[in-house]
């Protein structure tokens, strides 16, 4: 893989050349972990040891909420209005190996027949900057997941920190070295052997299950206890699903609207809540809330597998993070593993 | 690359409406787009996304026949929002559609054998669209025999096509209420539908049997079925889990991982055997 290196500085460079050549960045800011549009370089901060984001960047390729159709109404005849849609090429910059992978991975389900144009125009052609991870605690088990914290996959480009005033920039990509094209300027030569020494100092944290063991397990155990045991405590508030960088459930409602005109959208909808799958006669085939969690686990290290060969879970941590019961995602597949 | 909006509708005009029953509507529809209405074609069991703007989409079958294709029908019954917003309206007014979406009843390969169709309640809407399909190529298909039940009387829907279909000799035509649910001059059976079925069905031999209704019904009628000699893979019903894409996106229909908006929504009963019992 080619290597260059390129300083804090130039990094600055870079990111405002980007504005400027009409790329949408998407990045964190000092003052939030969480992600939104960056309008210049004094923004921006790549820093690997920062805590993952509240919640992941998916709102850009998958908003939280958007019109599908306008319609207006004309003396009975309904004129339907396609939303447009951004034309600009988005550039995640600083995504950490548990995100980067996160596009990849939803990509599947919005493009397995039907293909979802919402998604797809956002998503393609996006160009994800990677940077190792440096941060750990006791939520986070991406090595359980098949990444880990040094991995560029899922990354077009991947900086590595070397020093308080540079980074590697690995070329993991075809599309990432032609995206860096233009940008040359900036780079300096890089050294490998620099930043596979500082990569090998980074602590993988501890691998807490076999997903193959746990999706043959789920296989065979649809009825078991340990969803119970969750789901008794669980309050179904759907954190998990809004902060995770892979959930991609979706209401669709219309919004804002009278007989003369209004909306259709797209809304983020969570597989914990109850009215989910309820049936409009009543019936409920999930109508607890340990058959709604089992839905959760089975669907992230199971169903997701079976149909698109993909676990649907980064080792992230934020659903743990999160959850206002303290519910540990990766305790409960462990616990699962040694069921298994 | 991204090709078209998957999640615009198709305006379609109400040309006929039929009160079924207190609760339940049919709807006649034309596309009100001519290119449109001459590339749609469906197969018998597919269903689509209905909308009225404003209120939202709801899901219903297919209700009229792939070989009748000047229009589409769906029969539903006044449940929540959007069906209740779908009563208010009068011929001549637009709905949205969206499909045809799922797989089908396996028409083709019921061809030459009997077939025994088997429904409850407003189960008898994606029924009827094979019954008709079925009935449109009479030759194709050995012996027919419909059997149909519903809480009362007043709860039967297609009454006019029940008495065409009993008056017809090329077929077997069985109508049940449950017990009380009978009005003075009834002349059909009184009983729950898998105890017509044991009494009315044919052999299973060469036979597939096409059971639609409510779950209770189903899990009543397949013993039934079983006892009979119906080997799984000729037992099709269908599964009705709440939708909103229909496109194998939002997540919410599967059972398994089974999405039942593209991988169904009929199953011979040897697959829904296989799949978790979530439904
Ligand atoms: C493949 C498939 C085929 C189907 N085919 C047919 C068919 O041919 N015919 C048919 O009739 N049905 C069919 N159905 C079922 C049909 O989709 C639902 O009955 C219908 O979508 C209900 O829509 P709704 O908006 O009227 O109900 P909703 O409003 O969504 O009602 C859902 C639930 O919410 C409750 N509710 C509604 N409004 C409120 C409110 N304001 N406050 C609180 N609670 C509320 C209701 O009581 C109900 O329990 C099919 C379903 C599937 C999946
Ligand atoms: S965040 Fe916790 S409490 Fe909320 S739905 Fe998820 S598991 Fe349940
Ligand atoms: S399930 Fe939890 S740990 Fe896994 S990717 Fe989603 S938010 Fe992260
Ligand atoms: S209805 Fe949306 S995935 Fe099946």
């Amino acid at each position: 893989m080619e290597e260059k290196i390129i300083s804090l500085d130039n990094l600055s460079f870079f990111v405002n050349d980007l504005i400027k050549d009409n790329h949408i960045v998407i990045g964190q800011d000092s003052k939030e972990i969480n992600w939104k549009r960056i309008t210049g370089a004094k923004d921006i901060v790549v820093n690997s040891k920062n805590i993952p984001s509240n919640i992941s960047y998916k709102e850009f390729v998958f908003a939280k909420t958007e019109p599908i159709i306008y319609y207006k109404n004309k003396k009975d005849e309904f004129d339907i209005v396609e939303p447009a849609l951004p034309r600009q090429k988005l550039v995640f910059l600083g995504a950490k190996p548990c995100d980067a992978r996160s596009i990849e991975i939803m990509s599947k389900v919005f493009n397995w027949d039907y293909k979802d144009k919402f998604f797809n125009e956002r998503a393609e052609g996006s160009i994800v900057i990677g940077v190792a991870c440096n941060y750990q605690d006791k939520f986070c088990f991406c090595t359980s997941v098949g990444l880990s914290p040094v991995t560029e996959k899922g990354s077009d480009l991947f900086l590595v920190p070397l020093d308080e005033k540079n980074f590697a920039l690995q070329i993991v990509t075809e599309r990432g070295k032609e995206f860096i094209q233009p940008y040359q300027k900036y780079l300096s030569d890089g050294n490998q052997a620099k930043s596979k020494e500082i990569l090998s100092k980074i602590k993988n944290p501890e691998k807490r299950f076999e997903t193959s063991k746990v999706s043959e397990w789920l296989t065979n155990n649809f009825e078991h206890k340990i969803f119970d045991n969750v789901g008794d405590i669980c309050v179904g508030c759907g954190q998990c699903a809004f902060a995770c960088p892979v959930c991609h459930c979706f209401d669709i409602v219309d919004e804002e609207c009278d007989y003369s005109s209004g909306r259709r959208m797209k809304n983020w909808d969570a597989c914990q809540f109850g009215l989910f799958t309820l049936h409009g006669s009543g019936h409920n085939p999930r109508e607890t809330q340990g058959k709604r969690y089992r839905q959760r686990i089975a669907h992230k290290f199971k169903y997701y597998q079976d149909k698109f060969d993909e676990v649907l879970c980064t080792g992230c941590g934020r659903c743990s993070r999160g959850c206002p019961v303290g519910i540990d995602i990766a305790e409960v597949v462990a616990e699962i593993n040694s069921l298994a | 690359m991204s090709g078209s909006n998957i999640y615009k509708p198709e305006m379609m005009e109400i040309t006929d409406i039929v009160q079924e029953t207190s609760d339940t509507k049919t709807f006649r529809l034309k596309f009100k787009n001519e290119s449109t209405a001459k590339s749609f074609s469906f197969k018998a069991g597919q269903f689509g996304e209905y909308g009225v703007f404003g209120e939202g989409e709801s899901t219903f079958c297919i209700a009229s026949s792939p070989t009748r294709s000047e229009y589409i029908e769906c029969s539903f019954k006044q449940i929540g929002k959007v069906t209740t917003a779908l009563t208010r309206l009068r011929v001549g007014d637009s709905v949205g559609f969206r499909g045809p979406y799922g797989n089908y009843f396996p028409v083709e390969e019921m061809k030459g054998k009997n077939v025994v169709f088997i429904a409850g309640g407003i189960g008898l809407a994606p029924v009827r669209c094979v019954i008709w399909n079925t009935l449109d190529l009479r030759n194709d298909f050995k012996d027919v025999t419909i059997i149909y039940g519903a809480r009362s009387f007043n709860d039967l829907v297609y009454k006019r096509e029940l008495k065409e279909w009993k008056e017809r000799k090329d077929i077997k035509t069985v109508v049940t209420v449950d017990p009380g649910g009978e009005v003075p001059d009834w002349d059909g059976e009184i009983g729950f539908v898998p105890a017509i079925v044991e009494k009315v069905a044919p052999k299973a031999e060469n036979t597939v049997a096409i059971v639609c209704g409510p779950p209770i019904m189903i899990k009543f009628t397949i013993p039934v079925l079983q006892k009979l000699g119906f080997a799984e893979e000729n037992i099709i019903t269908t599964l009705e889990n709440r939708m909103k894409c229909g496109l194998g996106k939002c997540g919410r229909c599967n059972v398994g991982n089974v999405y039942v908006c593209k991988d169904g929504p009929v199953f011979t009963y040897a697959q829904m055997k296989e799949l978790p019992q979530e439904y």
